[in-house]
C-alpha cells in the first residue's frame, strides 16, 4: 500500500520544484536579448517611452529586488500580462485556457503509446529472434526515424485530404458550440476545457463523437512515436528478466519454463518500462508542440513557440512552468505507480 | 576490446590500438548486420546526393523565388500530372524545383549535423575524462549536472536555450550542443573509468608514464569504440532536431532549402489542398538519413564488447 | 541525545552547502566587481543571471533526484547497467551546484545594488 505520509512527502517536493523553475526562468528572461520594455512599447516608440516603461516594471531596480518580487508573483501564478501574443491578457488566463488542450493531446498519446507498445514489446520478447521480433524491432526502429513532422502531414494528406475520413485541423466540428459549465443535480459546475470530456459531462454524443474524430490523427501521430520507445524499453527489460530469473528456474524446473518465467517476470519487467515512460513524458511534451504545430490545435506548445518568435516573455516563462509542472505531477503519479509494482521501495 | 598485454602496453602508439581494433569482434560481428550494412548504404548514398549537389547546385538559385518564370508554382511532379519543367518531385510556392532543394537539403542537413555531433563528442569527451581522472567531488558535480541534464526533454531545452540565444541555424547548432554534451560525457566517462580500472594502466604508470599520457594514449584510444556508436546514434537525432528547430521556425532562414524549413512550407502550403509532394520529398530523405544513423548505430551496438555497451545509452 | 544526533546529522550537509554559498558568494563578488568595471554595470546581471540558472538548476537537480531517484536506481538495478548512479550523489553534487549559484547570485546581487544605490 502506499502510505499518506509517502504522497505528502512527495507533493512537498512541489515547492522546490516550483522554486528551481521560477529561478530558471528568470535567468532566461535576464539573458535573452532585447529590453522588454523596448517589446511592449514598440520600435517606433521614443526613447522616453521606454524609460517610462522600464520603470513601471520596475526593471531600474536592483536585480536582488526584482528577483524577489518574480518569485512572489511567479509562485502565484502571475506574470502579468502577455506583451504579444494575446496583448493586454494577463498570462493565468491564457494557460487556463490552452493547457487541458496540450494534457488532453499528450494523455491520448501516452494511452496509445502504452496500449500498443507494451504487448509489441512483450510479443518482440517472446518470439524472441523470430519474425515477428525482427519485424516489431525494425518497425520500432522507424517509428522512432519518423519525425513526427513528418508522420503527422502524411497522415493528414493520407486520412483527411484524399480519403476524407478524418478531420484535417480543429478540435471539434465548427458548427457544435460548447457552453461554459455544465449542470449535475442542478448546481452549475465548470467545464475541463477537455473537449472529449466535455462533451460526455453534457451528455451530448453527437459532439463527442466530433471530439473524438477530430483528436484521433494527432494522437496517434504522437503515440506511435511513444509507442516505439515504451516496445523497445519493454523488450530489452523482458529479456532481461528472464534473463536473471530463467537460469535460477530452468535449472530448477528443466526445460520449456521459458514461457512461464516470462509470465511471471511481467511485473518485475514492467517495473523499469514505468520509470522510462515517466521520463519520456517529457519527450512527448516536446512532441506535443511538433504535433499542435501540424494539426493546428492551439494549445500551450504552439503558444510557446509563438511567445519565442514575438519574444513575449511574460508567456514564454508560463509555458516553461507550466509544463515543467507537468512535467514533475507525471512522474510524482509514476513514482506513486512505482511503489504499487514495488512495495519495497517506500521505506 | 581485448585489453592488451602489459608488457606492450607501455609502448602502445595510435597504430596499434587503430591494429586491435580491426582485429576485434567488433567490425567482423558489424558485418555480419545486415541491417546496420544497410544503413551504411543509405548513408554513403547521402553523402553522394549531398556532395553531388553541394558542388553542381548554386545555392543562391535554390534560395530565391523564382516566381514570374516559365516554371508555375505548386506543380506537381514531371510524372504525376506535371510537365517536363516542373521536376520528378514538384515546385513549391515559389515554383522552386522541390528535387534540387531535396537534395541540397542533404548537404545541410549532415554539414550541420557533422558540425553539432563533433562538438558535442569535443565537449562530452573533455568533461567525461576530467570527471573519470580526477574523481571525487569534481566527478560527482560533473556528471550528476550531466545525468539532471540528461532527464530534460531535448526538443525544449533547445527551445528554452534558443529563447536566450535567438533564432538561427548556428544558434540552433550551439543549442543542440550544449543539449547533447551530455550524452557523450556519460559515455567517455564510462570507458574511460573501464579502461583505468585495467590492470594494464596500473602497470604504464608504474613504467612512468605522466597523467596526460596516460589519458591520450590509453583512455581515448579505449573509449574509441563506444564514442564512435554515441555519435552515429546521435547523429540521427541531430538531424531531426536541427529540422525541428527549423520546421517551427527559429533555425534555417526563410528560402534556405533545409528539410524542415522545407516541410514547415509544404504543411503550411500544400496539405489541405492535396499538394503531397512540397512536404513528402524532403521529409523522406530526412527519414531516411535518419533511419541510416538509427539502423547503424543499434547495430553498433549490438556489436560493442558487452562492458562498453552498457555506457552507450 | 535526540537534538544531538539530528545537530550531527544536520553538520555535514550544512558545511556543504555553507561552502559552496561562501566560494559562490566570493566568485559573484569578483566576478560581478570585475565585469562592472570592465565592461559596465548592466553585464553584472549577467552574471546574477548566470548563478540563478546554476541555483534553479541545483534545485531541479535535487528534487528530480529524490522524485525520480529510487526509480532511476531500480531501472539501473534491474537492466544491470553497472550504472553507479545514486540518489545520495546525485543530492549533493546538486546542493553543491545550487548553493553556489545562490552565492554568485548573492555576490553579483551585492554589487549591482551598492552600484545602483
Amino acid at each position: 500500500m502506499v502510505s499518506k505520509r509517502f504522497v505528502l512527502k512527495r507533493l512537498l517536493l512541489l515547492v522546490p520544484v516550483l522554486f528551481g523553475v521560477a529561478t530558471f526562468v528568470f535567468a532566461i528572461l535576464q539573458l535573452a536579448p532585447g529590453d522588454p520594455a523596448r517589446v511592449i512599447v514598440g520600435q517606433r516608440a521614443s526613447a522616453d517611452q521606454v524609460a517610462q516603461v522600464r520603470s513601471e516594471l520596475g526593471l531600474d531596480d536592483p536585480i536582488l529586488v526584482q528577483y524577489g518580487r518574480f518569485l512572489v508573483d511567479a509562485v502565484q501564478f502571475d506574470f502579468g500580462d502577455s506583451y504579444q501574443i494575446s496583448k493586454g491578457t494577463p498570462v493565468r488566463e491564457v494557460l487556463a485556457d490552452r493547457l487541458p488542450v496540450t494534457i488532453e493531446l499528450a494523455l491520448y498519446g501516452q494511452a496509445i503509446g502504452i496500449l500498443l507498445g507494451v504487448p509489441l514489446g512483450v510479443l518482440s520478447a517472446v518470439k524472441q529472434d523470430t519474425l515477428t521480433d525482427h519485424a516489431t524491432r525494425i518497425g520500432a526502429l522507424t517509428g522512432l526515424s519518423v519525425p513526427i513532422y513528418w508522420s503527422g502531414p502524411l497522415l493528414i494528406l493520407l486520412f483527411a485530404t484524399y480519403l476524407g475520413l478524418f478531420p484535417t485541423s480543429g478540435r471539434i466540428g465548427s458548427t457544435t458550440f460548447l457552453p461554459d459549465h455544465w449542470t449535475l443535480l442542478g448546481v452549475e459546475l465548470p467545464l475541463t476545457g477537455m473537449v472529449t470530456v466535455d462533451t460526455l459531462l453534457l451528455g451530448d454524443l453527437g459532439a463527442w463523437f466530433s471530439a473524438v474524430h477530430h483528436l484521433f490523427l494527432p494522437a496517434v501521430t504522437i503515440g506511435v512515436y511513444s509507442m516505439a520507445l515504451i516496445s523497445r524499453m519493454m523488450r530489452s527489460s523482458m529479456l532481461e528478466v528472464v534473463r536473471q530469473d530463467y537460469m535460477r528456474t530452468a535449472r530448477a524446473k528443466g526445460q520449456g519454463a521459458k514461457i512461464t518465467v516470462m509470465k511471471h517476470g511481467f511485473r518485475n519487467a514492467l517495473i523499469p518500462v514505468v520509470t522510462v515512460i515517466g521520463i519520456q513524458f517529457g519527450s512527448l511534451l516536446g512532441g506535443a508542440v511538433l504535433t499542435e504545430t501540424v494539426f493546428g490545435i492551439g494549445g500551450i506548445g504552439t503558444m510557446l513557440v509563438a511567445a519565442i518568435g514575438a519574444t513575449d516573455y511574460p508567456l514564454v516563462q508560463g509555458a516553461v512552468l507550466t509544463f515543467a509542472l507537468l512535467f514533475t505531477l507525471v512522474n510524482l503519479g509514476v513514482d506513486i505507480t512505482y511503489s504499487y509494482l514495488d512495495p519495497r521501495i517506500q521505506q | 576490446m581485448a585489453p592488451e598485454p602489459a608488457d606492450t602496453a607501455g609502448r602502445t602508439t595510435r597504430r596499434s590500438a587503430l591494429d586491435s581494433l580491426r582485429a576485434s569482434p567488433f567490425l567482423s560481428q558489424l558485418r555480419s548486420n545486415r541491417l546496420a550494412l544497410f544503413g551504411i548504404g543509405i548513408i554513403l548514398g547521402m553523402v553522394l546526393v549531398a556532395l553531388y549537389a553541394r558542388f553542381v547546385y548554386d545555392f543562391g538559385a535554390l534560395a530565391d523565388s523564382r516566381l514570374g518564370g516559365a516554371v508555375p508554382s505548386r506543380a506537381p511532379p514531371s510524372w504525376a500530372g506535371g510537365t517536363a519543367r516542373t521536376g520528378a518531385f514538384g515546385t513549391d510556392a515559389a515554383a522552386r524545383d522541390i528535387f534540387r532543394r531535396t537534395l541540397y537539403g542533404a548537404w545541410l542537413a549532415l554539414k550541420f549535423g557533422t558540425i553539432t555531433v563533433a562538438a558535442s563528442t569535443a565537449l562530452g569527451v573533455s568533461l567525461g575524462i576530467v570527471a573519470a581522472y580526477y574523481g571525487d567531488a569534481t566527478d560527482n558535480v560533473i556528471m550528476r549536472t550531466m545525468d539532471v541534464l540528461l532527464a530534460f526533454p531535448s526538443l525544449l531545452l533547445a527551445l528554452a536555450l534558443v529563447a536566450i540565444f535567438g533564432a538561427g541555424l548556428w544558434k540552433a547548432v550551439i543549442a543542440l550542443t550544449l543539449v547533447y554534451t551530455p550524452r557523450f560525457a556519460r559515455v567517455v566517462r564510462g570507458a574511460a573509468l573501464k579502461v583505468l580500472e585495467d590492470e594494464y594502466i596500473d602497470a604504464t604508470v608504474a613504467l612512468g608514464a605522466t597523467d596526460p599520457r596516460v589519458l591520450v594514449r590509453h583512455v581515448l584510444p579505449n573509449s574509441l569504440a563506444p564514442i564512435t556508436v554515441q555519435s552515429t546514434l546521435n547523429f540521427g537525432l541531430a538531424i531531426i532536431d536541427i529540422a525541428a528547430l527549423s520546421f517551427l521556425g527559429f533555425g534555417a532562414q526563410a528560402g534556405t532549402p533545409s528539410w524542415g524549413l522545407m516541410l514547415a512550407r509544404g504543411v503550411e502550403n500544400g496539405l489541405f489542398t492535396g499538394k503531397w509532394w512540397m512536404s513528402f520529398f524532403p521529409g523522406l530523405f530526412l527519414a531516411l538519413t535518419v533511419l541510416g544513423f538509427n539502423l547503424l548505430g543499434d547495430g553498433m551496438r549490438d556489436a560493442l564488447d558487452p562492458r562498453m555497451r552498457d555506457t552507450v545509452d | 541525545m535526540r537534538a544531538a544526533r539530528t545537530a550531527d546529522r544536520l553538520r555535514p550537509r550544512v558545511r556543504l552547502v555553507g561552502g559552496a554559498l561562501l566560494v559562490g558568494t566570493g566568485l559573484g563578488l569578483l566576478g560581478g566587481g570585475a565585469v562592472a568595471a570592465l565592461l559596465s554595470v548592466r553585464v553584472v546581471r549577467t552574471v546574477f543571471a548566470v548563478g540563478a540558472l546554476a541555483l534553479g538548476f541545483g534545485l531541479l537537480g535535487w528534487s528530480g533526484s529524490i522524485m525520480a531517484g529510487r526509480g532511476i536506481e531500480t531501472m539501473h538495478r534491474y537492466m544491470d547497467t553497472g550504472s553507479n548512479w545514486t540518489e545520495a550523489s546525485s543530492r549533493r553534487a546538486m546542493a553543491r551546484v545550487g548553493a553556489a549559484g545562490a552565492g554568485v547570485m548573492l555576490g553579483s546581487g551585492l554589487v549591482d545594488a551598492v552600484l545602483l544605490g
